[in-house]
């Protein structure tokens, strides 16, 4: 099978939605013709012009609303936000409004608006440009939320976000955009609620987000090294999470470790970690673990920015403890 | 040494607190921090804690009395008897109106100590329990005027000056510089007379055991997460720790994890040690086989025996002939009574076969020919031996009864042994009896 880069599959994605339906169009700062962005978009305005493909200008709150009111009156939007840190500016288009319109229209409403923006730190972005907002826009209800995990995700993902009648927020990982993996020439759309196993294994189920899934498959390669089989899991949607597979899955290996590049305190983590406990309680022979991103800004320094996220040796280390049940607290 | 139980200052201008209930009762045995009584001053309630383990004597104090603040109210005694009893008087209590103005107030002095006012340690804050004596102000022997700096404690959250709430003169310190010492605990006496011998003691010299979390102020406050996981977590309160699913899997497999408590074994218990509770248990079948040993042993004729007749007209109009299975379902319907809830499982041994039952006497529920590693430990082994020629057995108890079926002329024996634990005599009558009626009269079995 061929290979591409995430860049690539999120472009195709676009290209192909927006070929299939005159209605997809694309907007946000720099997408068309003042250069794109991380190179994702690029060739798309050439294709289908500036009509379709709009720079905005820099005023996150004006495009998103704009974006909304386009996908309330028939237009399947979907917008650029440049780093997933501008979500702050979007809250109230994108939470009171996208989110409730459905709802409080008595169904006479719909938002098919996809937020496409992103996640994660080590890019040497500091504080304000490399944050982990995942959690927050999961919170709120209306909203579905999807964290793919490579090329083949990405590109599957946004296709399904472009074709769901939902208001739907992709984070990409901004340092995977250049990573390749194989996606095949044929069209393919990942329906959202359904996780990945990409890994069996025995003793210890990984559950690992966007740009964790990495760094869960990293670490059970650590840890089948000393005999230890973990399993590793991408939920690939956190709105709706497909509980059945993360369950069945403990329940087969009773230990689990929920990792998200998200801050650790309220976050994805321990969503998923209280429900794994809430619904595989008797099937736990030790205590889920959360792992996310240490509970402080994101450092500018490289070297203390490397330490607040998890690692492949932090999750084989805390993976290792769990198995030789060291870490029942006493209550 | 009886540790005394002292009315505490809980703030710094009471001088009094109301005894709202008792929590323990005189002779009750007392932990080390156990609420002892409840009191109640003009800001809260609170409860007051046992400083020392022991049982509760000589209770002085009423639910319901105003008590000065410093007064001896019990003793917390090395058995339950009380002080008065072993020679130890409590002192009288002098009257409120005298006291009531004073922070410290008149408390017992042990033999060896001269008499007078007492200095006790106060409560600087609610949650306080200790202080720290930072400093003494004041040498034995010497002379003070009301109002004199006496010492200096530190709490967690500050450093005071303890003053004499009386003049007079310091005939004994009974706690040194740097010592940790409890809320209430009397830590100087003042008498109005010069004190001819003053004392100067540290407080571990008085014979009071500090309490074990105030013996290592120097541990550090604040060990790695790593190292404090490894540490393995102790069970408080007679509460078994163990993971959720070894839990659940001791339940459902009939093990006993407090067998594992008793054998040593560390907790937390995870599933894998399940593995050696199991062989705990495998263990004990040795006295269950001693029990046995005391065999019974049950002899019963049939001189007509109607079974061979009704399986042979089983097989005709039922097309039904499963011998053992038939039985298995007398035995077990014999061995039911008292076992209404509770699965039988029936072993039925006929020459170079084996089959096992699961309560084949129950049609909408039974299982026959269950395969060996599903099947619990049998309840009962039937043995067939009508088609041998065998005519007498006596082979011992085995882990469960054993019923045998022998050839007797036109008839047919069966002999139960069963050691005495298994069956009561009554129950081993019953059971032969209603397993011989059914083979001479199967019908019965029907009805």
């Amino acid at each position: 099978m061929r290979e591409i880069t995430l860049s690539q599959a999120v472009n195709e994605a676009i290209a192909e939605e927006m070929r299939r339906d005159p209605t997809v169009f694309l907007m946000g700062e720099d997408v068309a013709e003042a250069g794109t962005p991380f190179k994702v978009l690029s060739g798309l305005v050439e294709e289908f012009g500036t009509e379709r493909v709009i720079d905005t200008p820099i005023s996150e709150p004006g495009f998103v609303g704009l974006a909304v009111g386009a996908a309330m009156t028939g237009a399947r939007p979907v917008v650029d936000l440049m780093f997933g840190d501008f979500i702050y500016l979007v809250m109230d288009q994108l939470c009171n409004q996208a989110a409730k319109q459905h709802y409080m229209s008595g169904g006479k409403l719909q938002v098919p608006m996809v937020l496409r923006t992103n996640l994660g730190a080590t890019r040497r972005s500091a504080a304000q440009h490399s944050q982990s907002l995942q959690a927050i826009v999961a919170h709120i209800p209306g909203l579905k939320v999807a964290l793919p995990s490579s090329a083949y995700e990405a590109k599957g993902l946004m296709k399904t976000a472009i074709r769901d009648n939902n208001p739907v927020v992709i984070f990409e990982d901004k340092l995977m955009y250049q990573d390749k993996a194989p996606v095949p020439e044929d069209e393919y759309l990942i329906p959202f609620g359904e996780a990945a196993v990409l890994r069996e294994g025995r003793d210890i189920t990984l559950i690992g987000t966007s740009s964790m899934v990495q760094v869960a498959g990293k670490a059970a390669d650590i840890l089948a090294n000393e005999g230890i089989s973990a399993e590793v899991i991408d939920p690939r949607t956190i709105v709706p999470l497909d509980e059945a597979t993360l369950l069945g899955s403990v329940k087969k290996t009773s230990r689990a470790i929920v990792i998200d590049e998200g801050h650790q305190s309220y976050g994805v983590t321990a969503e998923i970690a209280s429900r794994l406990n809430e619904k595989a309680f008797y099937h736990l022979d030790a205590p889920v673990l959360r792992m996310g991103a240490m509970d402080v800004p994101v450092p500018f320094s490289p070297a203390l920015e490397d330490l607040t996220v998890p690692t492949p040796e932090k999750v084989a280390d805390a993976a290792r403890r769990l198995c030789a049940g060291e870490m029942i607290h006493a209550a | 040494m009886p540790h005394e139980v002292i009315m505490p200052a809980l703030g710094m201008a009471q001088d009094a607190g109301r005894l709202v209930a008792w929590l323990k009762k005189p002779g009750d045995p007392i932990a080390e921090g156990d609420a002892l009584f409840e009191v109640e001053t003009d800001k809260a309630t609170m409860e007051v804690e046992a400083q020392a383990p022991g049982f509760l004597t000589d209770v002085r104090a009423a639910e319901g009395d105003d008590v000065p603040v410093g007064r001896v109210i019990a003793r917390i005694s090395e058995t339950a008897e009380t002080a008065e009893t072993a020679g130890a008087a409590l002192p009288e209590p002098s009257a409120p109106s005298e006291t009531a103005k004073k922070a410290a107030a008149a408390s017992a002095p042990p033999d060896d100590l001269p008499e007078g006012r007492s200095v006790i340690l106060p409560a600087l804050g609610m949650a306080q329990d200790t202080g720290l004596l930072v400093a003494w102000h004041v040498s034995p022997g010497e002379e003070v005027a009301e109002g004199d700096v006496l010492f200096e404690v530190e709490t967690d959250k500050t450093t005071m000056e303890v003053s004499a709430e009386a003049a007079g003169f310091v005939a004994a310190i009974l706690a040194e510089d740097g010592e940790e010492v409890p809320v209430g605990e009397r830590v100087a006496i003042l008498t109005a007379e010069k004190p001819t011998a003053p004392v100067r003691q540290k407080r571990s010299a008085a014979g009071v055991e500090a309490p074990q979390s105030h013996e290592a102020p120097a541990a550090p406050k604040e060990t790695p997460a790593t190292e404090r996981a490894a540490t393995p977590p102790v069970a408080t309160g007679g509460r078994i720790l163990a993971s959720p699913k070894a839990r659940r899997l001791a339940l459902e497999e009939g093990l006993d994890l407090a067998r594992l408590v008793e054998a040593g074994h560390p907790q937390p218990f995870h599933v894998r040690d399940l593995e050696a509770l199991k062989t705990l248990q495998d263990a004990r079948p040795a006295t269950a086989a001693a029990a046995a040993q005391a065999t019974r042993r049950f002899n019963a004729d049939i001189h007509r025996e109607g079974f061979s007749e009704f399986l042979a007209w089983a097989a005709e109009s039922e097309g039904h002939a499963d011998a053992p299975a038939l039985l298995a379902a007398f035995a077990a319907a014999s061995f039911r009574s008292g076992r209404e809830h509770a699965p039988i499982c029936v072993i039925v041994e006929r020459f170079g076969e084996e089959s096992r039952h699961l309560d084949p006497d129950r049609a909408a529920t039974g299982r026959s020919a269950v395969p060996d590693e599903d099947a619990p430990a049998p309840d009962l082994i039937l043995r067939d031996l009508r088609h041998v020629s065998i005519s007498s057995v006596e082979l011992g108890a085995e882990d469960a009864p054993v019923l045998t079926i022998m050839k007797r002329g036109e008839g047919l024996a069966v002999t139960l042994e069963c050691g005495a634990g298994h069956l009561s005599a009554a129950a081993a009558l019953e059971l032969v009896s209603g397993f011989t009626g059914r083979l001479e009269e199967p019908l019965r079995h029907l009805l």
